[in-house]
């Protein structure tokens, strides 16, 4: 079955077809939601409540448009919500106390590939929210201009636009901040 | 940046962060599913696939979570009891404190169970630059302002200081939580004091590993060791953590103070037994 007739049929209450869509879709909700909180745990409640959310509103959805971009929306808005509330402030709390580490790959271990992602990641960390999610969609999960759009819900040239503006200072904090990627990158100023 | 600069960072930016090292995805479908076919949800959607793909019927649209998951405890506690042969009737023993209810597995006598002695030293995650992100920190001082009772600091041990950082949370009530930073390695936490207020969060630690009962200042207090599951909820937010941590909490009947270390009980209740009001 295509995805829509899935669709279809999970917003008639059919769950065995929402499953699918889950497996389908799961990975990329969750390492956006883990790009957003910076927590596995934290991205997978995100994760599981997005698609909750996502089939209780499935009648609403338009079977013939594509899922995912929806799905990131949902969980974007919901990772944003996250990092505001005091159940995050508890939770990375009590994160300070668990035994189990997020890891078990030591910093050493990692490959300069990597280890240069890392970088990336923390460099746009320092960046405001909105400027991250679009980073983090149309870069880390190599979304189209246009699905980037739909997950934000704005026009694709605003889309561009603020997708330049969020480049300008990210190179800005890698030039100041990480020296060892901004190295890599001295060819874009030549 | 001209056109072919932003070309050439954004193929960079491409490139670097396919080599993202993310956590392995967990099996989200199956938590799903397994949650759409067991708990009743917010719109009371059938779970399973029913025949001819018809809809359940609704229940009200507007229940709080909170709500949702006293009826769900409440559920449980009675069909349990109603089901269970006595023997595993203690499964669903739990006991209340302030605004925290330990659910535990089986009533342990104070002979049975780990013994409690000092547990080995932090290994903690790294905590720090997650606290700057998060709202509502402030000063010692400033907290005190906002909030309506009195913020108690520990004495002891004398060298402990003022805590690291200060954060005030309006969770239904104004919570406080106070973090000590681990001199000798910065980017862990060696402590953190919680003041919840009554009719806040609701905090349901499920099974720990170790519950014993003891006392701070005369006042009735449980000492849980991880791990085990915990379970916040506050009516808009509602999660569940596994924590390894331990934790000693006891209520004044208005605050419930939780003390989150890696310390042994003998020290933790040294600390809580010597919190005292802010000097001015």
């Amino acid at each position: 079955m295509d995805e829509s007739t899935l669709i279809r049929h999970a917003a008639n209450g059919d769950a065995a077809a929402w499953e699918p869509l889950v497996l389908a879709h799961q990975e990329a909700v969750f390492r956006l939601s883990y790009l957003l909180l910076g927590d596995p745990d934290d991205a997978e409640d995100i994760a599981q409540e997005t698609f909750l959310r996502a089939w209780n509103h499935l009648k609403r959805f338009d079977p013939t448009r594509p899922l995912r971009p929806w799905l990131l929306s949902i969980a974007s808005n919901l990772a944003s919500n996250r990092r505001r509330s005091a159940g995050r402030y508890l939770s990375a709390l009590m994160r300070a106390f668990r035994n189990e580490p997020v890891s078990s790959t030591s910093i050493e271990e990692k490959s300069t590939q990597h280890m240069e992602a890392s970088d990336l990641w923390k460099a746009v960390r320092n960046l405001n929210l909105s400027d991250q999610q679009i980073i983090y969609l149309r870069y880390f999960l190599d979304l189209s201009v246009t699905e980037a759009a739909e997950v934000l819900q704005v026009a694709e040239g605003t889309i561009k636009s603020r997708l330049s503006r969020a480049l300008e200072r990210l190179r800005g904090i890698i030039k100041q901040d990480f020296p060892v990627l901004a190295e890599r990158h001295e060819g874009s100023d030549s | 940046m001209n056109e072919s600069q932003q070309e050439f960072f954004e193929e960079q930016l491409l490139s670097i962060s396919k080599g993202f090292d993310y956590p392995r995805t967990p099996d989200i479908a199956g938590s799903v599913l397994t949650r759409l076919r067991t708990f009743p949800s917010p719109s009371g959607r059938l779970r399973s696939a029913p025949q001819g793909g018809g809809r359940g019927e609704r229940h009200p649209r507007f229940i709080s979570r909170r709500l949702a998951w006293s009826l769900t405890v409440i559920l449980v506690l009675f069909s349990s009891l109603m089901l269970i042969p006595p023997a595993r009737a203690a499964i669903i023993e739990f006991i209340q404190i302030g605004v925290v209810r330990i659910f535990r597995a089986e009533p342990a006598p104070p002979d049975q169970g780990t013994p409690v002695t000092a547990t080995p030293g932090p290994t903690s995650q790294p905590l720090i630059p997650i606290l700057e992100s998060l709202a509502g920190e402030m000063t010692l001082e400033e907290a005190q302002k906002a909030v309506d009772y009195p913020i108690l600091l520990p004495a002891y041990p004398a060298n402990l200081g003022p805590p690291d950082r200060v954060f005030v949370q309006d969770v239904g009530g104004y919570m406080t939580v106070l973090v000590w930073i681990d001199p000798q390695q910065p980017d862990r936490v060696l402590m953190s004091l919680h003041f919840i207020p009554a009719g806040s969060w609701a905090i349901d630690k499920m099974k720990p590993k170790l519950i014993q009962e003891t006392t701070v200042n005369g006042q009735r207090t449980i000492w849980a060791e991880g791990p085990y599951p915990v379970r916040f909820s506050n009516g808009n937010v509602d999660f569940i953590r596994l924590i390894n941590g331990h934790v000693l909490i006891w209520t004044d009947g208005k605050i419930t103070y939780r003390l989150e270390t890696d310390l042994p009980l003998e020290e933790a209740l040294k600390i809580a037994e010597s919190l005292q009001p802010i000097k001015r």
